[in-house]
């Protein structure tokens, strides 16, 4: 398959987004910019300007209106998706790392750094209640004392955020109370990466101790694991087929003393059921930051340290392979 | 010696008062002995004499009548003052007048006494008499051994098992040793092609690294306070040796002796920094000074055990087993020897001398225990020189860097010694083109062939040459602009592997040498080390976590250079395979197995295709169930899904949006147009 090439970013690729409907893929970067394209040939569509800092995080709600950024900028900020024009700006103490909408698009969640003395904190904001926006009050506040939270995304009916922690640690935060409804610890290092299913019940991690596992959202038992010999930075879970695809790479570092061949980091496909690799993609020139299915299940998407975003559309012998069982 | 008590000295009138006193309160009894505050003084003290050790008894003297005793005497005092001062003698006579023929003389010290009997013993001083010298000690002793005999106390037999174990796996597989988690496991593998199969894991087994000893016996691990061997089925702990701060082993060829080094033990007195010990009784056998453990091993072993060397300044000390004692009793002086090595095939030493003043560099060739020179090359120019054995002892090739009077490069010759023929005829062969500094040379093993890299980085050839027996060496082939600095040759001859390792980023190339092809040509990333198995079946390639911290695994590749498995181990360091011993087959045997392989094959090829097929069939059952669990799964995360439809619903105002399609009244048609391409076509004239 020829991937199409995106070239609109200077520094590395934070994350990336598709909307519901797929037509559009969002994708933020250290370089302050938030980029939206169209998936379906690569035109880019528009930029967010704004962020004064790199963006770490990008969520879009369920009708596509309205686009969160969250950066190092100490701000988290809404936009309207379609004019580009900044709709709020919610400033906080230390970097905003994770931000989502939930499935009612009402509400957002974003958590922030633990950094320069202050705490990491989760916080939600209603956006039914402009007051909150305007006087910065989140309604809910929820401080996280013992391991800052590295990547979230939210229950299937919004009523709670999944969170993966520094030390491994996956909790469930009420989104009424803030406490913690369900935690385990699965994986031994940085959960660097949290996604979920289409259909929300299921939960995929990538995290630094170089295994991605797959858990069901609402109960958080352990159901899969896909092991590697790197760090997984991202994984994601297709939506038609039995698969998923973890991207990943080694500490910036440590990039040049491994292979230096042109193109050599490459996307990772496992089979959900048997947890066995079937197929590589390579291409990037550097670790993959963040991997995303297409809602329709046809293609996919990886964003790199190299500042490419590339979206690959699959050959049909992609959906008419079988591992022998 | 007495010592005064400590008394009350009188006060001092310009001493403080209030000064603590510092004598002993009244009743302290002092229980320091003598002995341990002056023990070092007390042993120096000159001791009466008794006469009895400076005292030696030389027999075999002529017995002469009192008419030339005065001669005797006079002669005796010639010879004996050398070794120090006499201050009494004692000329016993006999009934007749004249001397008995035995004498006592006497020295100021036992040392001079003991010189004596060192050196006197043994002097011929006519044909009829030769000088018997002894201390006078020495009878007491003798004669006041014990009548009763004590038998020793036996030794309970520590039954091991079978240590050749390993060697009857009815499948034929090879063992190896891998040691991972940067040291904190060992672990011992069966090597079967589809998997390694696990025969033993233990966690912090050795402290640094392993060895396997020659055969495949013993694996020796390294801890602080010595080396332990384990062997057997269940890898018991065989023998221990204690050796505090051991660094670096060696082993004899034929298992019975191990030579370990510690650079913290040396003493003047008692050497210890190299200890021989002997493996069956556990046994220190000797203990050898050591400056530096730069070229280890120090001691270098003739093939059948029977002799250990070592080369010092000028000297090369050789010694046999199992006394441990210098061969011939004395070191051989050569003067500026460069370095010396074995023959793997008989007891004959080769060495190299550089040149000094007219006189040429030589390489010489010694028998050995007769110290025979059976062969000596004169080298004229030499720069410097490298012995390479082949492995049978057939050959002896020397690597000479010479420079060519008149000219400032530095040329290598190789030096071919045909050892099985009369008289070791020696072939030159000349490496063209660039002058090298540092290459790599390589002898066939079981075989007439060698191997050369030469050149510098990027144009580094292979070069294949066979050694004939008409008296020609023959260049078979070249294989130019290789990425290889190491040669590994299949411990079977004829297969190799020419390695880049390390800088050159694990380069692989198989080579089969009959015909000079290559068999494949492969990369293992950051590669640092090429270990073949001793059958010449497999070979391992390695990334150790002492050389890149990154992708430590090993590799198994066929002799072809097909890639069997990938093993990834947390921080793995290092794999070593398990020695076979040499086959109990005789050649005959090993020819009628060899005409009937055809039958053997197909029984093999069958068992291959069994196992294969059972190892699918596990894989097949294994996804098979796993899938069910899954789909078991999810029918019940789906079924939860459904039963939250309405409030998914309601969350979005009503829309169902659980599918991508749910909306299609909603979905709008659009034509866009993708700007493709641009074609000018002119119109013709």
């Amino acid at each position: 398959m020829k991937p199409i090439l995106l070239q609109g970013h200077e520094r590395s690729i934070t994350q990336i987004k598709y909307n519901r409907e797929g037509d559009l893929l969002f994708t933020v970067a250290k370089d302050t910019v938030a980029n939206v394209w169209y998936s379906v040939n690569g035109e880019r569509l528009g930029t967010y300007n704004g962020h004064t800092g790199a963006v770490w995080c990008v969520d879009c709600d369920w009708d596509t209106k309205n686009v969160l950024t969250g950066s190092a900028d100490n701000s988290c900020r809404l936009w309207d998706c379609e004019t580009g024009k900044q709709l709020a700006m919610l400033n906080t103490s230390s970097a905003v790392r994770t931000c989502g909408f939930d499935f009612s698009g009402n509400i957002i969640m974003f958590s922030t750094d633990k950094q320069m003395g202050y705490q990491c904190y989760l916080n939600y904001f209603d956006l039914r209640d402009p007051q909150q926006i305007e006087d910065n009050q989140p309604y809910l506040t929820v401080p996280c004392a013992e391991s800052k939270i590295t990547s979230a995304v939210w229950g299937p009916l919004g009523e709670f955020v999944i969170a993966g922690h520094e030390n491994g640690e996956i909790n469930q935060f009420s989104a009424k109370s803030g406490e913690i409804l369900k935690k385990v610890k699965e994986h031994s290092k940085q959960i660097n990466d949290i996604q979920t299913s289409v259909d929300l019940t299921m939960v995929i991690t990538a995290s630094k101790d170089c295994s991605s596992k797959l858990f069901d959202s609402t109960t958080l038992d352990h159901i899969k694991t896909f092991k590697t010999e790197r760090p997984v930075n991202s994984a994601a879970i297709s939506p038609i087929m039995d698969h998923v695809v973890m991207g990943g790479g080694q500490e910036a570092m440590e990039v040049t003393t491994t292979s230096t061949r042109i193109g050599k980091f490459e996307a990772r496909f496992f089979h959900a059921a048997y947890e066995e690799e079937f197929g590589r993609v390579k291409g990037h020139f550097g670790p993959i930051n963040c991997v995303a299915f297409h809602p329709d299940g046809k293609s996919y998407s990886s964003g790199g340290e190299d500042g490419y975003t590339r979206i690959h559309y699959f050959d049909p012998q992609y959906f008419d392979f079988e591992l022998e069982a | 010696m007495n010592m005064h008590d400590t008394e009350d000295m009188p006060p001092d009138v310009d001493y403080d008062e209030d000064e603590p006193s510092f004598s002993d309160p009244e009743d302290f009894v002092d229980d320091i002995d003598d002995e341990e505050l002056l023990g070092d003084l007390l042993r120096e003290k000159p001791q009466e004499a008794d006469g009895i050790d400076s005292v030696i008894v030389v027999d075999n003297v002529p017995q002469v009548g009192p008419e030339r005793l005065e001669k005797l005497k006079n002669v005796i005092h010639k010879i004996f003052s050398k070794f120090g001062k006499i201050t009494n003698e004692f000329y016993p006579e006999g009934p007749d007048g004249s001397t008995k023929g035995y004498i006592f003389l006497e020295y100021g010290a036992p040392t001079q006494a003991l010189d004596a009997v060192k050196n006197a013993d043994g002097y011929k001083l006519d044909k009829q008499h030769t000088f018997r010298v002894n201390v006078f000690t020495d009878f007491d002793k003798y004669m006041n051994i014990c009548d009763e005999w004590e038998t020793p106390e036996k030794q309970p037999f520590k039954d091991f098992g079978n240590m050749r174990h390993w060697m009857e796996d009815p499948d034929c597989r090879d063992q190896y040793s891998v040691i991972y988690e940067s040291g904190e496991r060992t672990a011992i593998f069966n090597n079967d092609p589809k998997d390694p199969i696990v025969a033993e894991e233990r966690a912090r087994w050795t402290e640094t690294y392993v060895r396997w000893s020659p055969k495949g016996t013993y694996l020796a691990t390294f801890h602080q306070r010595g080396i332990a061997l384990w062997g057997g089925e269940k890898f018991k702990q065989i023998q221990r040796f204690s050796h505090q701060g051991v660094s670096l082993i060696d082993f004899s060829p034929c298992e019975r002796y191990v030579v370990t080094f510690s650079p913290l033990m040396d003493t003047k007195e008692d050497p210890q920094a190299i200890i021989i010990w002997d493996i069956l009784t556990g046994q220190k056998k000797r203990g050898f000074h050591c400056e530096s453990s730069a070229h280890w091993p120090i001691f270098k072993w003739s093939h059948d055990g029977k002799f250990f060397a070592r080369m010092t300044q000028d000297t090369l000390s050789i010694y046999e087993t199992p006394s441990m004692g210098l061969l011939d009793k004395k070191s051989l002086k050569i003067s500026g020897i460069k370095d010396f090595s074995w023959s793997p095939g008989d007891n004959i030493i080769a060495f190299w001398v550089p040149e000094d003043k007219d006189i040429p560099a030589r390489v010489t060739l010694m028998q050995l225990p007769s110290r025979q020179e059976i062969r000596v090359r004169n080298l004229f120019n030499v720069v410097d020189c490298k012995l390479h054995w082949q492995r049978q002892g057939d050959y002896l090739c020397v690597k000479v860097d010479r420079t060519p009077k008149g000219t400032q490069g530095v040329v290598t010759n190789f030096e071919i010694f045909r050892m099985r023929e009369k008289q070791v005829p020696v072939d030159v062969v000349e490496m063209k083109g660039d002058p090298e500094s540092k290459n790599a040379f390589a002898w066939e093993p079981n075989g007439s062939k060698f191997a050369v890299l030469h050149g510098e980085s990027p144009r580094i050839n292979a070069s294949f040459y066979h050694v004939k027996n008409n008296g020609k060496i023959e260049l078979i082939k070249m294989f130019d602009k290789q990425q290889a600095n190491s040669i590994f040759w299949s411990p079977q001859g004829q297969f190799m592997v020419l390695a880049g390792l390390r800088s050159m980023n694990g380069a692989l190339a198989f080579v089969d040498t009959s015909d000079c092809t290559m068999m494949n040509i492969a990369e293992h990333y950051m590669a640092s080390d090429v270990e073949w198995d001793p059958t010449g079946r497999y070979v391992v390639t390695s990334v150790s976590w002492w050389s890149h911290k990154v992708d430590n695994a090993y590799w198994l590749w066929t002799f072809q250079g097909r890639l069997l498995q990938k093993n990834n181990k947390d921080r793995f360091c290092q794999l070593l395979w398990r020695p076979r011993p040499p086959t109990l087959l005789p050649l005959d045997a090993i020819k009628a197995i060899k005409k009937d392989l055809k039958k053997y094959s197909k029984i093999f090829e069958q068992k291959d295709r069994l196992s294969q097929s059972k190892a699918s069939k596990e894989l097949v059952d294994k996804r098979r169930s796993m899938m069910e669990d899954y789909r078991r799964y999810r029918e019940a995360a789906l079924l939860q899904h459904q039963e939250q439809k309405a409030a998914r619903l309601e969350l979005r105002g009503g829309v169902d949006t659980d599918e991508l399609d749910s909306n299609i009244d909603d979905w709008e048609e659009e034509t866009i147009e993708f700007f493709i391409n641009e074609e000018i076509i002119p119109l013709g004239e």
